[in-house]
């Protein structure tokens, strides 16, 4: 059984490498970087429960807690990126290449 | 058995509503599917006996951060001519898959070299609040004070880049 958990965990990320790589919305690609959060800590919490140890428990509280550090941060960064731009396109940041 | 039943209906919803977030062409759209995403995924932490997480994955998750995130859509109202059209996404969505199937297969083969456990819910207090808090505060008291400086300089830095008053274009 741990390993279809483990596998959900791989097509989960997987798929948000996918909405990373293929999409050009903001929201959608940090939506996506959050999809991958969220695989890790499920391998992380079906292996805590495979070895009956609670530090998987543990590391994924931390892991949530990065990310609500991280969507504050991005969604900043999309606030300065839309008043500036008024587009919400990862395409924009390439305004950066010299 | 009911256990194995109900992760393949929550692994089921959580796969199709990924898909529904990095297909759907409005942000609005992908915040949803992927709020069900979510909370499958903290169906699937109950059923890996893990109460405090999974009572964190609903408050936190898909209250506080999903909520953070649709308030903000709404906050930008991105009107239909503000989202990218994306005409290749279909191509890129291709191309994509060909390079992330290939990771993904040899990922699922480095899993099935793991060892195979049987999972059912276990009792004496197996992820409960007191057992979580007692290995959190023993073992991980350093990285718990260093994940709290962190939180906090991020709320510093949103404040400072979201409360600036004009860019110096």
């Amino acid at each position: 059984m741990i390993h279809d958990y483990l596998s959900l965990s791989i097509v989960l990320f997987c798929l948000g490498i996918l909405g990373v790589i293929s999409r050009r919305n903001v929201f959608t690609v940090f939506m996506s970087v959050e999809l991958m959060l969220n695989a890790a800590n499920l391998a992380f919490i079906a292996l805590a429960r495979l070895h009956e140890n609670m530090d998987g428990h543990v590391l994924a509280l931390l892991v949530m807690a990065v990310a609500a550090a991280e969507a504050a941060l991005a969604l900043a960064v999309v606030i300065l990126l839309h008043k500036h731009t008024g587009k919400v396109d990862t395409n924009v940041f390439s305004l950066l290449k010299g | 058995m009911l256990s194995q039943w109900l992760f393949y209906a929550f692994a089921t919803i959580a796969v199709f509503s990924a898909l529904g977030l990095i297909l759907s062409r409005h942000p609005m759209n992908g915040a949803m599917w992927f709020v069900i995403t979510l909370v499958s995924l903290a169906g699937l932490y109950s059923l890996l006996s893990a109460s405090l997480l999974f009572a964190l994955q609903l408050i936190v998750y898909a209250g506080a951060i999903m909520s953070l995130i649709l308030f903000i859509i709404m906050f930008l109202n991105i009107q239909p001519a503000d989202i990218p059209d994306e005409k290749g996404r279909w191509a890129y969505l291709l191309g994509g898959c060909l390079a992330v199937v290939p990771i993904g297969l040899l990922l699922l083969k480095i899993v099935k070299t793991l060892p195979e456990g049987e999972i059912d819910i276990v009792g004496n207090g197996f992820g409960n609040v007191k057992s979580v808090g007692l290995v959190l505060f023993r073992d991980w008291l350093l990285p718990f004070e260093i994940v709290s400086i962190l939180l906090l300089v991020a709320l510093v830095g949103a404040v400072v880049l979201a409360g600036k008053k004009e860019m110096n274009q």
